[in-house]
C-alpha cells in the first residue's frame, strides 16, 4: 500500500488550501515549476498554466468544472522533443493523466522531471455551461455536491460516464474521495516521486493510514455505481446508432471541420492523413467521380475520416470526450468513441493509460489472439 | 588435380531437390534439375495440407531473390532461377568421370508438345478420346492421354502420355498455335558437372502386395495418399472424405499403420507415416467431429519438432489409439464394410466394422532407383536405399555424389529439406575453387529515364485465339483503352506468347516510345519470365509495365457473360493504367557484404558449420562459452552404428585448430550484435572481462542444449539409480560386472507436461546400452520400460537385434507410470504389464532413466539477436518443413540442439545445411534490396516507432537525432505490417503509393 499524508482544508476552504500546498511546492524549492489551470480574471473559463512565481497559484483552481483542453496535449507541445530541463509538477485530471500516459508510450511526451500529481475529478461543464455556473457558485460548492453522489444532468457527456474518474498513474494523488471536505484531503504517494514531494513538503507519511482505506472503500463504491450507469450508456447508445444506416444519419451534420481531430489528446500524427497531398486531388478526379456516380457529397470522405480515426484511436481512446466537446453540430462523438474504444479495448484486455508497461495493442504479437476470427 | 566444374547435377526435383539445387544456385553454381515427371515437386503437390501446422508454406523454400514478385510464386507450380536448368522427363543414362569433374548422359523423353507454342488453352484434352488413371490424383479419378499433371501446374504445357496415345491426331487439329508435333524426337545430352546430388526420394509401397487387406480389392481400402487427395480441396471430391463405394462420409474411419515396413521383409521404420496419418486424422475430425477415427499402431512415432504437440492434438479431438497390428480385414460384400480382425494388447480378438480403411504404405526406393544407382555406382543398403557413410548422412560410398532425403533412408520433408542443405554444402565445398564459373552475372536493371518524360502508356491486349474473345469483346475494349489518360498506343495480338509475336511485340513498343506497358493476357507465372526478357530489350524499366490477367481470371470464369465480361475487363484496365500512371521506377540498393561469419558455440554442430565455412573458404569467428569444444558430444563414448564418436570429435577439433580461417574464441559469450544480414558488428566478451569486436556478415546458432537432470523415480537418492548417459560412462571405463536385472524407464523430462516433445534420442541411446550391457554380459536381464520405442528408419533393426537378444520391452502408459522403490539394499519396480494381469514387480540391481534434453537459458542470446524461442525454449525457425535453419532474421541461422533434440549425425546435417545457407550471403560481394521497400516520409513520421515495433525482420528503426523512423532496405521485406500500423501514412511501400491505390479503387468502383 502507497505511503499517505493529509493536507488540513484550512477554514473548510478547500480551493485556496490546494493552492497553498502548491505555492509550497515553489517557494520550497520541492520543484521549480507547476502546470496548473489558473482561474482566467475574466471569471468565464480556466486555462492551464506554466507557473513558476508562486503567487499566481492563488488564482489556481484545480477543482473549477472546466477542461477546455486536455492537458495531456500541453505536456505532449512542451516534452515531444525534449525532455522537461526543470523539475515541473503537473496538476492533472485522471483522463488527461491517461491521456499523457498513452502519448509516452506514442513516444510524444516524456515524463522526465515531471511529477504527476492527479485528481480525483468529480467532471466538468462544457466551456459554454462554464461561466453560468461560476457566476454563482465556486468550485469548492462543485466538488463537495459531486462526493454527496447527485447526479448533476449538466456535466459533460463524457463526465456522466467516466469509467476511471480516480488517477490511474501517478506520482501523488490528491484524494478527495471518502474524505471529510470540511477538514482534511488525502495525499497518497504512489512513486518514489510521490514521496519525495510529500518529503519537500515536509509532510510526514504513513503506510496503511485510515484516510486512505476510507478512500479506497469510497472509490469503490463509487467504481460500482459507475459501471452500472455506463451499461445503460452502452445499451442506449447501441440503439442509438447501430447499424450502418444509423452510423450514417449520425454522420450526416459533419462537416468535416476535423475539430475533434485537434482536440483530442492522443490522436498524434504530425501531419494527418487526411490535409495530406492524398486528398487534394485535381478538378479531373472530382469531377471524374461524379459523373460516375450522378452526384459527389462535398466534402468527400466525412465517413472515410471518421472511421479511419476511429481505427486508430480506439484502442487508446480515453474517454475524454474533448472531440464531442468540439464539434460544432453536436455529432454523439463521444458516444461512438466510448462504445467503440470499450469493446475494442476489452478484446485487446487493454486498458488505456492504465501504466506504461501495458503494451499498445497494435505493437504487442500474441500468437494466439482473436482466434475466432474466420470461425463460421 | 581436376579442372572443377561450378555445376551441379540434382536429380530428383522433388522438394530435396528443389531446397538442393536452390542453395547452390544461390550460391553461385549452375545446377541442372532433373525429374523423370513432366513437372518439378515430386509428391509434394499431391498434398494438400501439412503436419504439424495443417499448413501450406512450401513458398518459404522460395529464393529472397525474386522477392518483387514473390507472392505470385508457389513452388507446388513453378520454380524460377537464372541459375537452374530444368530438364523435365529426363533421366540418367551414364555418369562418368570423377568427383569435380563428371560427365552425365541425360536423355529428355519428347512431351511430342512444343512448349514455346503451347498456351495451355485444353482444346487438345477436351478432344483427346483416351481415358487413363490419373496419377496426381493416386487413380481415383480419369485424366486423357494429352494433359498436364495438375489443374495448377505453371508452366501448364501439355504433354503426351506415349504409353496410351493412340496417336488419332484429334489434338493437332485442333490446337490453334501447331504446337502438337508426334515426330518431335527424343533428347540426349552431354553435361559436365562437378557433382552429382541425388534426391530420387521414394515410391509408396504397392499395398495389394498385402493380400489380406484387400486395396485395391475392397472398394473402401485405400491408401494415404487417396486420402490425401480426398482431403484436397482440389481433389475429385473438392475436399470432401467420399468413401468411394457409395460416395458418402465415412462414419467410422481406420487407420492401419505400418503396411510393407517393420516386418520380416522390410525391417525398417518408414519414419514419415505416423505423422501423416495424425495429420489426415486430425483433418478428418476437424471436418467431420462425429466420424470416429481410430488408428491401429505399433508404436507412435511423433519424434519431430513440434510433432509430439501435434498428436496431443489428434488425442484432444477424439482420435482413438489402438496399440495392435491388425492381421486381416473382409469387406462384407453388400454394405462393402469392412470387418477388421486384430489382437489388443491384453491377449483378446477385436473384430469391429469400419466404413473407410486406410492404409500407411511404406517408402520404398523407387522403381528406377537400381538402374539410377547402377548407373552412379553409389553402394546401396540390403533394401536398396542409398547407403550413406557414417556421421556424414549425405555422403555416398563415391566422393563427389552426395544423397539427401528418402533415396538414402525413409525421411520427411523436414529432415529432407535439412539433408538437402547439407548435400548442396558438400557439393559446394568440393566446388568452392569454380564457383561463379558457370553462372550468368545478374541481368543489368534498365536505366530508366522515365521520371522527367511524358507519363506514354502501351497497352497490348491478348485474344488467346479464341480462348479470351470467346468471353471478352477484346475490340469493345481496346476501343475503351484509346479513350484512357495518357494511353498512347494499343494494340490487339492473337498469341502473345509465342515467340514470333512476342518480337512484334517489341518492335512496335520501340517505335511507339511508350515508357509504360500493360499486357492483357493470362497467368502471369511462366509468361512473366519471357515478358520480363521482352520488357528489357524494349528498354523498359521492370517496375513499368505490367500484366493484367484476363484469362483465367476472367474470360474463364465469366464464360457466359460477355456483355459483364468485357465490363469487368475495362474497368481492370483502367484500374492498371491509373496505377502504372503513377508508378515511378523502383531501384534497387546494393550493400556490401562482410564475407565473414560467427559461429556460437564449439559443439559438433559449430565446428562442423565453422568448417564447412573456412572449407569454402570464409573467415569464421567460432565463439565457444565454455574451455572445451565438443559440447555434449564430448562425452558420448558410442552411438547405434559402429561409429567412434570420439575419434570422430577428435578429428572435428584437430581441423578446427588447424585452419587458418577460423578464429577460436574460447570461454567467450557475444553480448551485443548490430546490423544486419550481410554486415553485423558484433561485440565478444571473453571471461576476463575484455571485449573484441567483429565484424562479419553472417551469424550461425549453435549453442546446444542440457541434459534434464530427473527430479523424478528418486533419481539422486540412490547411486544404483543413474541416467543413460552414467550408464554408458561406466560401461566403457568400468564395465558393469554382472549385475541380474537392470532396468531402464523411457521418457523422463520428456513427452510429459512440463516438456512436450519428444527428446528423439533416448530410445536410441537405451537400445544401444541394452545391447552393450547383453554383449558384457549375456545373463543380465534388461528390462525397458517404455511408452513408445522410436526408433525410425534404419534404427529399427537395432530394436530387432535388441529384441531377439532378449532384452524385453514393456509398454506403459503415460498416466500409469512404473512406481519405483528404491533402498539402500535393493530397487523394486512396479509396472502394469499390458499382457499380464495385475503389475510386474522387478527387482532391480541398476535403475537407468533414459532423460530428456531440455534447453538452457537461451533469453539473452535470443535477445541479443533479436530471434525467437519457442514455447520450449528452443531457437524458432521459420519455418520447420521448408525453412528449418533460418531465424526470421535474415542472416541468422540456427542448428543442432539449440534448435531441437536430434542424433548427432542429424545435428551435422543441419550444421552444414545452416552453413550454405549463410554462404549463400557470403558467397556475394554485394546484396540488393528489393524493388518494392518500405519507406518513411520524414515530414510525415511522428516518431512513435509504432512501425519498429511492428516490423518482423528488424528492418526499421528510429534515428534519435532526426526523430524520424528509418528503414534498413536490405532487410525490409515489403510485407507492408509498418503501412497498415502506421496512422498517417509517413510508412510506405515504393510502388504502392496512397495515391495509387486509391485510384485503383476509383477505377473498379
Amino acid at each position: 500500500m502507497a505511503k499517505s499524508a493529509t493536507l488540513a482544508v484550512k477554514d473548510g476552504k478547500i480551493r485556496s488550501s490546494i493552492n497553498a500546498l502548491l505555492a509550497d511546492l515553489l517557494s520550497k524549492q520541492v520543484v521549480e515549476a507547476v502546470l496548473v489551470p489558473l482561474a482566467h480574471p475574466a471569471g468565464n473559463n480556466v486555462v492551464q498554466s506554466l507557473v513558476t512565481n508562486p503567487d499566481y497559484l492563488e488564482q489556481a483552481d484545480v477543482f473549477a468544472p472546466v477542461m477546455p483542453v486536455n492537458a495531456g496535449r500541453i505536456i505532449q507541445a512542451m516534452t515531444r522533443l525534449t525532455p522537461a530541463n526543470k523539475k515541473t509538477a503537473v496538476v492533472m485530471r485522471p483522463c488527461e493523466l491517461r491521456a499523457l500516459v498513452e502519448l509516452v508510450k506514442l513516444r510524444q511526451a516524456q515524463l522526465d522531471n515531471l511529477y504527476l500529481i492527479g485528481i480525483d475529478c468529480p467532471g466538468a461543464y462544457s466551456v459554454s455551461d462554464y461561466p453560468k455556473y461560476a457566476a454563482e457558485k465556486t468550485s469548492d460548492d462543485f466538488v463537495k455536491a459531486a462526493w454527496n453522489g447527485k447526479d448533476d444532468p449538466m456535466l459533460r457527456a463524457g463526465c456522466q460516464v467516466c469509467e476511471y474518474p480516480v488517477p490511474l498513474m501517478t506520482d501523488l494523488t490528491i484524494g478527495s474521495v471518502g474524505q471529510d471536505l470540511k477538514k482534511q484531503l488525502l495525499l497518497l504517494a504512489s512513486t518514489e516521486k510521490g514521496e519525495e514531494l510529500l518529503e519537500g513538503l515536509g509532510l510526514t507519511a504513513e503506510e496503511d493510514s485510515q484516510a486512505a482505506a476510507q478512500r479506497h472503500t469510497a472509490v469503490d463504491q463509487l467504481l460500482n455505481k459507475i459501471k452500472e450507469t455506463r451499461e445503460k450508456f452502452f445499451e442506449q447508445t447501441r440503439e442509438e446508432i447501430g447499424g450502418a444506416d444509423k452510423l450514417a444519419t449520425v454522420f450526416g451534420p459533419c462537416i468535416k471541420c476535423q475539430n475533434c481531430r485537434v482536440a483530442c489528446p492522443v490522436c498524434y500524427c504530425r501531419e494527418c492523413f487526411f490535409v495530406s497531398p492524398t486528398f487534394e486531388l485535381e478538378a479531373e478526379k472530382y469531377l471524374g467521380a461524379a459523373e460516375k456516380r450522378g452526384a459527389m457529397r462535398m466534402p468527400t470522405d466525412t465517413l472515410l475520416f471518421h472511421l479511419t480515426r476511429m481505427t486508430h484511436m480506439a484502442a487508446s481512446c480515453i474517454g475524454c470526450g474533448a472531440c464531442e466537446e468540439a464539434c460544432p453540430n453536436a455529432i454523439p462523438l463521444l458516444k461512438i468513441f466510448q462504445l467503440t474504444g470499450t469493446n475494442v479495448q476489452k478484446l485487446f484486455d487493454y486498458i488505456p493509460g492504465r501504466s506504461l508497461e501495458d503494451e499498445l495493442p497494435p505493437t504487442a504479437f500474441k500468437e494466439d489472439e482473436l482466434e475466432w476470427i474466420g470461425e463460421k | 588435380m581436376v579442372d572443377k566444374v561450378g555445376a551441379v547435377l540434382v536429380i530428383g526435383a522433388g522438394v530435396g531437390g528443389l531446397r538442393a539445387a536452390l542453395d547452390l544456385a544461390e550460391s553461385g553454381f549452375k545446377a541442372y534439375l532433373v525429374d523423370s515427371n513432366p513437372g518439378i515437386g515430386g509428391t509434394v503437390p499431391q498434398l494438400d495440407k501439412w503436419f504439424p501446422d495443417n499448413g501450406c508454406e512450401l513458398c518459404k523454400l522460395l529464393p529472397v531473390f525474386s522477392r518483387d514478385g514473390c507472392s505470385q510464386f508457389c513452388l507446388r507450380r513453378d520454380m524460377a532461377h537464372p541459375n537452374i536448368e530444368l530438364l523435365p522427363n529426363s533421366q540418367i543414362q551414364e555418369v562418368t568421370g570423377e568427383a569435380g569433374n563428371f560427365e552425365v548422359t541425360i536423355n529428355s523423353v519428347s512431351r511430342w508438345v512444343k512448349t514455346e507454342r503451347c498456351t495451355g488453352c485444353r482444346l487438345c484434352a477436351e478432344v483427346c478420346p483416351v481415358e487413363v488413371p490419373d496419377e496426381y490424383n493416386d487413380g481415383l479419378q480419369l485424366r486423357k492421354a494429352i494433359y498436364v499433371r495438375s489443374p495448377q501446374a505453371i508452366p501448364n504445357f501439355y504433354c503426351i502420355d506415349r504409353e496410351t496415345c493412340t496417336k488419332c491426331g484429334k489434338c493437332i487439329e485442333v490446337c490453334p498455335t501447331n504446337a502438337i508435333d508426334l515426330n518431335l524426337p527424343d533428347e540426349s545430352q552431354k553435361v559436365a558437372v562437378g557433382a552429382i546430388i541425388v534426391s530420387s526420394g521414394f515410391q509408396e509401397f504397392d499395398a495389394a502386395e498385402m493380400g489380406q487387406y484387400g486395396f485395391n480389392r475392397y472398394a473402401n481400402v485405400l491408401n494415404n495418399l487417396q486420402v490425401e487427395r480426398l482431403l484436397a480441396s482440389g481433389g475429385r471430391t473438392t475436399g470432401e472424405l467420399l468413401r468411394p463405394s457409395d460416395e458418402k462420409v465415412p462414419k467410422k474411419v481406420g487407420f492401419l499403420q505400418c503396411v510393407g515396413s517393420r516386418d520380416t521383409e522390410r525391417n525398417y521404420c518408414s519414419t514419415a507415416c505416423c505423422m501423416y496419418t495424425l495429420k489426415e486424422a486430425i483433418l478428418i475430425k476437424e471436418k467431420y467431429p462425429d466420424t470416429e477415427v481410430i488408428i491401429f499402431y505399433m508404436d507412435m512415432r511423433a519424434f519431430g519438432k513440434g510433432y509430439h504437440r501435434y498428436y496431443q492434438q489428434a488425442q484432444e479431438l477424439g482420435v482413438k489409439f489402438v496399440h495392435s497390428r491388425v492381421s486381416v480385414i473382409r469387406e462384407n460384400p453388400k454394405t462393402k464394410n469392412l470387418l477388421l480382425l486384430t489382437r489388443a494388447e491384453d491377449g483378446t480378438d477385436i473384430r469391429s466394422e469400419y466404413d473407410l480403411v486406410v492404409l500407411a504404405a511404406a517408402q520404398c526406393p523407387s522403381a528406377r532407383a537400381t538402374e539410377l544407382n547402377q548407373a552412379l555406382g553409389v553402394d546401396v543398403n540390403q533394401w536398396g536405399f542409398i547407403q550413406s557413410q557414417d556421421w556424414w548422412q549425405t555422403r555416398t560410398s563415391k566422393e563427389g555424389i552426395y544423397v539427401c532425403g528418402s533415396a538414402a533412408a525413409p525421411a520427411d520433408i523436414a529432415d529432407s529439406v535439412i539433408q538437402a542443405g547439407a548435400a548442396a554444402c558438400e557439393a559446394a565445398t568440393l566446388l568452392a575453387s569454380a564457383r561463379d564459373q558457370l553462372v550468368e552475372a545478374e541481368a543489368e536493371s534498365v536505366a530508366s529515364a522515365a521520371s522527367d518524360e511524358d507519363t506514354k502508356v502501351a497497352v497490348i491486349i491478348c485474344q488467346c485465339g479464341e480462348e479470351i474473345t470467346a468471353a471478352v469483346n477484346t475490340a469493345q475494349v481496346a476501343e475503351f483503352a484509346q479513350t484512357l489518360p495518357d494511353v498512347t498506343s494499343v494494340e490487339e495480338v492473337r498469341f502473345l506468347c509465342l515467340p514470333e509475336t512476342l518480337e512484334e511485340v517489341k518492335k512496335s513498343i520501340t517505335k511507339s516510345g511508350a515508357n509504360r506497358v500493360i499486357f492483357a493476357a493470362c497467368a502471369p507465372y511462366h509468361y512473366h519470365r519471357l515478358l520480363g526478357n521482352t520488357m528489357r530489350e524494349a528498354g523498359i524499366d521492370p517496375s513499368l509495365w505490367q500484366l493484367v490477367n484476363i484469362r483465367e481470371q476472367l474470360a474463364w470464369v465469366h464464360k457466359d457473360d460477355q456483355a459483364q465480361a468485357t465490363e469487368k475487363a475495362k474497368k481492370i484496365l483502367a484500374a492498371t493504367v491509373d496505377r502504372i500512371r503513377g508508378q515511378e521506377p523502383l531501384r534497387i540498393t546494393p550493400m556490401t557484404v562482410e564475407q565473414k561469419a560467427l559461429v556460437i558455440g564449439a559443439g559438433v554442430s559449430g565446428m562442423v558449420a565453422a568448417l564447412s565455412l573456412a572449407e569454402q573458404g570464409f573467415e569464421t569467428y567460432l565463439v565457444e562459452k565454455s574451455a572445451e569444444t565438443g559440447g555434449h558430444a564430448g562425452e558420448a563414448y558410442y552411438n547405434l552404428g559402429n561409429e567412434d564418436p570420439q575419434a570422430f570429435i577428435n578429428d572435428l577439433r584437430k581441423k578446427v585448430k588447424n585452419s587458418s580461417q577460423i578464429h577460436l574464441y574460447p570461454e567467450t559469450g557475444v553480448v551485443e550484435v548490430n546490423g544486419r544480414s550481410g554486415n553485423f558488428s558484433s561485440i565478444l566478451k571473453a571471461a576476463d572481462d575484455t571485449t573484441t569486436e567483429i565484424i562479419h556478415g553472417a551469424i550461425i546458432v549453435a549453442t546446444g542444449a542440457e541434459d534434464y537432470v530427473p527430479t523424478e523415480y528418486q533419481y539422486g537418492q540412490n547411486d544404483k539409480i543413474i541416467t543413460q548417459k552414467e550408464l554408458q560412462q561406466l560401461l566403457v571405463k568400468n564395465g558393469l560386472g554382472k549385475p541380474t536385472t537392470v532396468v531402464m524407464i523411457q521418457c523422463v523430462g520428456s513427452r510429459d507436461e512440463g516438456h512436450p516433445y519428444c527428446n528423439r534420442t533416448c530410445c536410441s541411446d537405451a537400445i544401444v546400452n541394452a545391447l552393450n550391457i547383453k554383449e558384457q554380459s549375456p545373463e543380465t536381464e534388461v528390462y525397458v520400460l517404455n511408452r513408445d520405442i522410436i526408433t525410425y528408419a534404419f534404427r529399427e533393426e537395432y530394436y530387432s537385434k535388441a529384441r531377439e537378444t532378449g532384452v524385453l520391452f514393456i509398454r506403459f502408459n503415460q498416466e500409469d507410470p512404473p512406481e519405483v522403490n528404491a533402498t539402500d539394499k535393493a530397487i523394486t519396480i512396479r509396472v502394469n504389464d499390458p499382457v499380464l494381469p495385475g503389475k510386474l514387480e522387478i527387482d532391480a540391481d541398476l535403475l537407468v532413466l533414459s532423460t530428456g534434453i531440455v534447453t538452457g537459458d537461451n533469453r539473452a542470446l535470443a535477445e541479443t539477436l533479436s530471434i525467437e524461442l519457442n514455447e520450449d525454449g528452443f531457437f524458432r525457425e521459420v519455418d520447420t518443413k521448408f525453412r528449418p535453419v533460418d531465424t526470421a532474421i535474415d542472416g541468422i541461422f540456427i542448428c543442432g540442439r539449440a534448435n531441437a533434440p536430434r542424433n548427432l549425425d542429424e545435428e551435422i546435417a543441419q550444421a552444414q545445411a545452416a552453413a550454405q545457407r549463410a554462404v549463400n550471403i557470403l558467397s556475394r560481394k554485394e546484396l540488393q534490396s528489393g524493388r518494392i521497400v518500405s519507406e518513411v516520409n520524414a515530414r510525415r513520421c511522428s516518431y512513435c516507432g509504432i512501425c519498429v515495433t511492428t516490423c518482423p525482420f528488424n528492418a526499421r528503426w528510429l534515428d534519435e537525432d532526426e526523430h524520424v523512423a528509418v528503414v534498413d532496405e536490405a532487410l525490409c521485406q515489403a510485407c507492408g505490417a509498418c503501412v497498415a500500423a502506421c496512422p498517417n501514412s509517413a510508412a510506405k511501400l515504393r510502388g504502392y503509393r496512397d495515391k495509387q491505390i486509391l485510384s485503383v479503387i476509383e477505377a473498379v468502383l
